[in-house]
């Protein structure tokens, strides 16, 4: 097997778009379960799908539910970066997030950027 | 049409999961397996048809036989003998 891939998936929207903020759960999913090493980096209303328990009111047509994408990510192994000024500029704090959000500054998201594989931006 | 007859150790209902939860299923189902075992998947998700393919070969399992069944398509996988 080649050496692990590395996968950052950037999340812009938020659950006012359901397909877009959607979209980026699934590739992580994809992604996951293909033992790709996922970190996936919320910013701008992105913050808002990590809050806790507004994924599940979350729905894509055709597309599995956001919840379970996020609950099924997590357990397997990825990563979840919030944007700290994103977060405190919509009133929120770690304990509003789900279980396993982390909350980092621009620095940290230039180094999983940096030393990923690949990068997606949505 | 005549069909290989393939006998699976385990089988895995994915009927009516939409993307990417057929391939994350499978996922978590092979890690379940020994080497050399085989998953039958059941999926109805049409992009599995192309979704399922891509994840074997990135994984390095291997994709012995798929059909489809009626709404259904059928695939026959081996665990590989490599560790991830």
């Amino acid at each position: 097997m080649a050496d692990q891939e590395k996968l950052v998936v950037m999340v812009t929207h938020g659950p006012d778009e359901p397909e877009l903020a959607t979209i980026p759960f699934a590739m992580a999913g994809a992604a996951v379960a293909s033992d790709v090493d996922v970190v996936m980096g919320f910013q701008g209303n992105g913050c808002l799908l990590v809050k806790k328990g507004v994924a599940e009111t979350v729905r894509a047509p055709e597309f599995a539910p956001l919840g379970e994408l996020m609950s099924t990510i997590h357990e397997l192994g990825g990563t979840f970066l919030v944007c700290s000024p994103c977060v405190k500029s919509r009133g929120l704090s770690e304990d509003d997030l789900v279980e396993g959000a982390e909350i980092v500054a621009a620095a940290r998201f230039v180094a999983e950027v940096t030393s990923a594989t690949t990068s997606l931006v949505y | 049409m005549s069909q290989i007859q393939i006998q699976e150790t385990r089988a895995l209902d994915a009927r009516g999961l939409l993307c990417p939860m057929p391939v994350i299923r499978t996922a978590k189902a092979m890690k379940e397996l020994a080497p050399g075992e085989v998953l039958k998947l059941t999926a109805t998700d049409r992009g599995s048809i192309a979704d399922i393919p891509a994840w074997a070969e990135s994984t390095g399992n291997e994709l012995i036989e798929w059909h489809e069944e009626g709404e259904a398509i059928v695939f026959f996988l081996r665990k590989s003998s490599e560790e991830a």
